[in-house]
């Protein structure tokens, strides 16, 4: 298997503040990869950093053969690669259920509109919503937000999908739902996946890559039953104690 | 000397037309300061977070530019009186062409001056208001838009632009009966709107009440047209 991600030696700062301290990490096509840490700790920057979302300020990225800083101009095929779920869902407030997952094969795969709908219907059944596409987004609840914002990264056929706190927003009740959908994701499309989550018990079912990071920098890693079992660090010790009291 | 109703009957022809001339003016004006305003107020944010990611290589000091020269453009027409833009227009820059270069008989005829002139001064409004509402919009929305790999032309028109254009429409309704009631300067150049036409009946009859009357009746009625199409717009777009 080949790396679809390579982060070499990169840094990130915002103005004086260095996030992200010399990062080292490849990950493989068809891996789940669970970012853990801290608030502060520099995983959302991180992932922000695989779509370039955020730029990185030095060191080296390459997304399925795309190199940053040098083949800047191309970020957006990166973008058409990676899709992004957010823990806000940023589903499109005035498209409906439909019209959110339709847009991007539509304008960004450039997709004739009913090819784009059929996708879009299929995806919304797949997420357990066939019955929801005409409802604007303002009209379903977070946890039916946040699968439609899944289907909707999924409908351009990226190679990665980047999930930045996917479930952190929403009612404990609906958490499940959401993390079902990404399970079925992982099985069924063998699709490469990075996870920030704090969902510790995701993280040991579905990844097969467990990072721990810290201070902008990865502390540990390994598989995720192992690291959650044995952590060598004080720091990963207290931050494992941390999440299981919730 | 009472209420005469006849004075008004008489007189609402030449108000009528008067009337006319206001709605032609005001609407060819809100129409090219639309136009005017998205492209200066798009102009002043170019090259900012607020349009997508911001640019780099050759695309920066042009963007750099075009903010300048937006801003510029804006401060000026905010800066003057919209009666000294008209009467500039309309008298000094014909001077100024006559200085520079050496055409003679060249003059701006004063419809075409107050056309000109409610262009541009309503733009500079419209433009603050365009800029407004595009940097109000959820800067989370745009992220998703980019990570689904679409360009940015089509953020602008897909995603921004929908959403901005929902919260411009209480201002822009501001902005267009302002701009309405601003033609009713344009007596200073001698163009025949409405109040210019309610002046000169007045000078020959003195009946100053029913003429006044009628006038502010007429503008009111313009303005009450202008404000109910914007709530039908603004119903008609899903609720969001």
């Amino acid at each position: 298997m080949s790396n679809i991600i390579e982060l070499k030696n990169v840094c990130k700062s915002f103005g004086e503040t260095e996030v992200l301290h010399n990062i080292d990490l490849s990950i493989q096509e068809g891996e789940v990869v669970v970012v853990i840490g801290p608030s502060g700790s520099g995983k959302s920057t991180l992932i922000r950093c695989i779509n370039c979302l955020e730029l990185i300020s030095s060191g080296e990225l390459i997304v399925d053969t795309v190199r940053i800083p040098e083949e800047r101009g191309r970020t957006r095929q990166i973008r058409l690669e990676v899709g992004m779920v957010f823990q806000q869902f940023n589903l499109f407030p005035h498209m409906t259920a439909l019209e959110n997952v339709a847009f991007g094969p539509c304008k960004a795969r450039k997709m004739n509109k009913s090819k784009a709908t059929d996708i879009a219907r299929n995806l919304l059944s797949k997420v357990g919503l066939a019955e929801f596409e005409n409802k604007l987004p303002g009209q379903l609840s977070g946890g039916q937000q946040q699968r439609v914002a899944i289907a909707r990264a999924l409908a351009v056929s990226p190679k990665v999908l980047l999930f930045d706190e996917p479930t952190s927003a929403l009612d404990p009740e609906m958490i499940g739902e959401v993390l079902d959908v990404m399970k079925n994701i992982a099985k069924d499309h063998g699709m490469t996946m990075v996870v920030v989550t704090h969902e510790m018990g995701f993280a040991a079912q579905v990844g097969d890559r467990l990072i721990f990071m810290d201070d902008g920098r990865i502390v540990e890693e390994g598989k995720p039953s192992e690291v959650m079992k044995n952590p060598q660090s004080e720091r990963l010790k207290d931050f494992l104690g941390h999440v299981k009291h919730h | 000397m009472g209420f005469e109703f006849s004075v008004i009957t008489e007189s609402l022809p030449a108000l009528l037309a008067g009337a006319k001339l206001t709605w032609i003016i005001t609407i060819l004006g809100i129409v090219g300061g639309m136009i005017c305003g998205i492209l200066a107020g798009l102009g002043r944010i170019a090259g900012t977070d607020a349009l997508g990611e911001e640019p780099h290589g050759i695309f920066k000091p042009i963007t750099v530019a075009i903010r300048y020269l937006s801003g510029t453009y804006v401060e000026t027409i905010r800066g003057t009186p919209i009666i000294v833009q008209a009467m500039f227009l309309y008298f000094a820059f014909p001077m100024l062409v006559k200085a520079v270069t050496d055409i003679e008989r060249f003059r701006i005829e004063a419809l075409t001056a107050a056309v000109i002139t409610i262009i541009f001064n309503a733009g500079a409004y419209i433009a603050e208001i365009v800029r407004g509402s595009v940097i109000s919009v959820n800067k989370g929305l745009l992220e998703a838009g980019m990570s689904l790999g679409i360009s940015r032309f089509q953020l602008i028109v897909h995603v921004i632009g929908p959403i901005a254009f929902r919260r411009m429409i209480p201002p822009l309704g501001n902005q267009f009966i302002i701009s309405l009631k601003d033609t009713s300067l344009f007596i200073v150049i001698g163009v025949g709107e409405l109040t210019r036409q309610g002046q000169e009946i007045m000078a020959s009859n003195f009946r100053a009440l029913e003429i006044w009357l009628t006038v502010a009746i007429m503008y009111l009625i313009m303005t009450t047209v202008l404000a109910m199409s914007l709530r039908q717009i603004e119903r008609k777009m899903k609720i969001f």
